[in-house]
């Protein structure tokens, strides 16, 4: 062979991997985020390929979640509707933005979002968590953030560049929903007594064990077995709706025919879905009152009411709802109620009492990084 | 080299590949698909439509979810029987083609004579809150842990004039286990495009060996002797379409 061929091929080569090296430093290569887990009981889980669960991004997400900037006049942020103390709920029946004017809907807990049914909105309207992150920013009422100017008032901040840069390499609102998604991911409540009971280290009160019962039973008079039925639809450890399909989405008797939301029916077009909403996570559920889509209870013992006996019948009622009774069923009568009695109501509530984990709302990861200061 | 040797020795060479190919290929594991198609006697199933009359008595009814457990499925071999790993499928058919289509990967090459799988879970999956295969402890085919799966899931409801009657069959305990036997036919083998084809009668739910009137039984859940007569019942609902086979 000719030297200067050789020579030729030499520096192709030399240069080949002078590229390969600085594509690789400008390709961030973030850290797989160290130490997450979640209680066996809870079963798989799918964090998507292409979002992993990174350090950086997860980083990158807590500190967009927080930050006021998202909105259009910089007053409000995800945080003002999901408040870290209320199990990220705000306390209020209608949620309330930029525009004053109260949301159509409650705003939902973000506990273990990686659970349940995985599509988000009471109508079960996104896909992914990626998805849904855009709609409150670009929503009129939520925080009226045209993406362009919000993605201009990152790239002209002193920290968001560096830290996009590393989590993902650019600021896009892609990148923007995929933090915020991966931020959401890791808000895991595990802590609660119902945890700590399912894993041995206490006991549950006499009431609560009775409430827990309850709610782990569909009732059956030929057995004599008394329930309430809410595992029908709430799952026993995650007490979420179920994640497979739209096994998730019910109609548990709100409202009458007339009255009926479409639901998840704006999703699939069945008529059949009409009024089929995302059964939520019934963790922290004794601070994330007022209760239901449009915040319609403000107790509990209302919710155990409306169980109890005030559903209201619809085409699409769930036939669990219909058929769950604790007294021998009058089939010519449409009115359904599972005749619970007084002490049976309380017991259950205090089950849902045990939900509730201070860990959960008091973690240190999970709360304002401008306020923690780092 | 003479013209016609060369051809001789390119076609041989030719052969040799052909042959090679072909073992090669019936040596690999193939994919056996199986699908289900749910049927209303003769018709297929449609779901949320009031239009099937009540077996025993009076009323028509509706079916509004309608899903199964197949598990520990084997495939019985010349040379060895198949056992598929973590064998727990949920069967459902509120998907857009309306059936359930499962494809088993990496099934050794043999002459496969019979099928056998399980409507319902055995016993040690049935006790367990382990999420293996299709199992979920927090699916709506769980009862409480105490309890176990539902084997077999059925919610509609039966209409009479006025009255609306919601049907809830949930059918489970571990002696409901029903383990059906089909010979396949001849030409079956792994790899092959073509499914086994099974037919699932939903209504042999309520006419099978005990006829029942939903009317009177509208639903079944905790009671031994009710949830067995249904499942004595769908232990017949499985037949495969492609050859006559027998459930056992
Ligand atoms: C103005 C109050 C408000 C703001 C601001 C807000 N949300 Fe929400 N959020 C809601 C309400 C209300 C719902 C339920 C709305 C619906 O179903 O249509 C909701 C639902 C969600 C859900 C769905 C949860 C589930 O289980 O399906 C997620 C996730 C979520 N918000 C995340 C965010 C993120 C991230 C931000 C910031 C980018 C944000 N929210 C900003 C009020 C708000
Ligand atoms: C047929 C399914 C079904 C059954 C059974 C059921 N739920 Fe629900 N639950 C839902 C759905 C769906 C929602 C959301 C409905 C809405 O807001 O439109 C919900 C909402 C709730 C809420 C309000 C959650 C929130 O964040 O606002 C509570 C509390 C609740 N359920 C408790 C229970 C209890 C306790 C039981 C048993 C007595 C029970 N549920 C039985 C489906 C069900």
């Amino acid at each position: 062979m000719n030297r200067s061929v050789a020579l030729l091929m030499l520096c192709g080569l030399l240069l080949a991997a002078a590229a390969v090296g600085f594509l690789r430093y400008i390709e961030p290569r973030p850290t797989p985020l160290q130490g997450f887990t979640a209680p066996f009981v809870f079963g798989k889980f799918n964090v998507p390929a292409d979002n992993p669960l990174t350090q950086e991004g997860v980083q990158l997400g807590r500190r967009l979640f927080y930050d006021k900037r998202l909105s259009g006049d910089n007053s409000v942020s995800c945080s003002t509707c999901h408040i870290q103390q209320l199990a990220f709920t705000d306390g209020k029946a209608r949620a309330v933005g930029i525009s004053g004017n109260p949301l159509a809907f409650n705003s939902m807990s973000l506990a273990n979002l990686l659970w349940g049914a995985q599509r988000f909105f009471w109508d079960g309207r996104a896909a992914t968590l990626e998805e849904q992150a855009l709609i409150p920013i670009q929503g009129a009422d939520e925080m009226a953030q045209d993406l362009n100017e919000l993605i201009g008032e990152l790239k002209a901040d002193e920290a968001y560049p560096d830290l996009f840069r590393r989590a993902y390499g650019k600021i896009s609102a892609e990148n923007i929903a995929r933090a915020l998604a991966s931020f959401e991911r890791t808000l895991v409540s595990a802590d609660s007594r119902y945890d700590q009971y399912l894993r041995g280290e206490v006991k549950l009160t006499a009431e609560e064990e009775l409430g827990r019962k309850l709610f782990m039973a569909h009732p059956d008079v030929k057995v004599s077995l008394r329930g309430a039925n809410c595992i029908d639809c709430h799952s026993q450890f995650l007490t979420s709706g179920f994640s497979t399909g739209f096994d998730g989405f019910s109609n548990n008797g709100l409202d009458t025919e007339e009255m009926l939301r479409p639901g998840l029916q704006l999703v699939t077009g069945q008529l059949a879905d009409r009024g089929r909403l995302k059964a939520p996570t019934l963790r922290n559920i004794a601070l994330t009152a007022p209760y239901m889509h449009d915040g319609r209870f403000t107790t509990l013992e209302q919710v155990l009411d409306h169980y109890n006996e005030g559903i209201r019948y619809s085409e699409t009622l769930s036939p669990l709802i219909m058929e769950a009774d604790n007294q021998p069923r009058d089939t010519i009568s449409m009115r359904f109620s599972l005749n619970l009695n007084e002490e049976e109501k309380h017991a259950i509530i205090a089950f849902l009492h045990t939900l509730t984990d201070r860990r959960f709302i008091t973690e240190e990861k999970f709360s304002n990084p401008f306020e923690a200061g780092d | 080299m003479d013209r016609k040797l060369l051809k001789v020795l390119v076609a041989i060479a030719l052969l040799l590949i052909g042959a090679w190919i072909y073992v090669y290929q019936t040596s690999q594991p193939g994919v056996v698909s199986l699908r289900f198609d749910t049927v209303v006697g003769e018709e297929p199933l449609a779901l949320n439509e009031t239009r099937y009359p009540n077996p025993g008595g009076a009323g028509l009814f509706r079916v509004r979810d309608f899903q199964f457990y197949l598990s520990n499925i084997v495939l019985h071999g010349k040379k060895k029987d198949y056992r598929v790993p973590d064998s727990y499928h949920l069967a459902r058919f509120d998907n857009a083609s309306g059936r359930y289509q499962l494809d088993l990967p990496g099934v050794p090459p043999d002459a496969y004579s019979a099928i056998t799988f399980s409507i319902g879970i055995d016993d040690a999956a049935n006790s367990s809150i382990a999420s293996v295969g299709d199992l979920d402890p927090n699916s709506r085919m769980a009862w409480n842990w105490e309890v176990g799966y539902k084997f077999v899931l059925f919610e509609g409801a039966l209409l009479d004039g006025d009255t609306v009657q919601p049907l809830v069959y949930h059918v489970g305990f571990s002696e409901n286990r029903k383990i059906l036997r089909f010979d396949l036919p001849e030409s079956f083998a792994p790899g092959s495009p073509e499914p086994l084809s099974f037919t699932v009668d939903v209504m042999a739910l309520f006419t099978g060996k005990v006829t029942i009137d939903m009317a009177a039984l509208p639903n079944v859940k905790f009671d031994r002797a009710d949830a067995r007569s249904i499942a004595e019942n769908y232990g017949e609902m499985v037949s495969l379409a492609t050859t006559t086979g027998d459930a056992q």
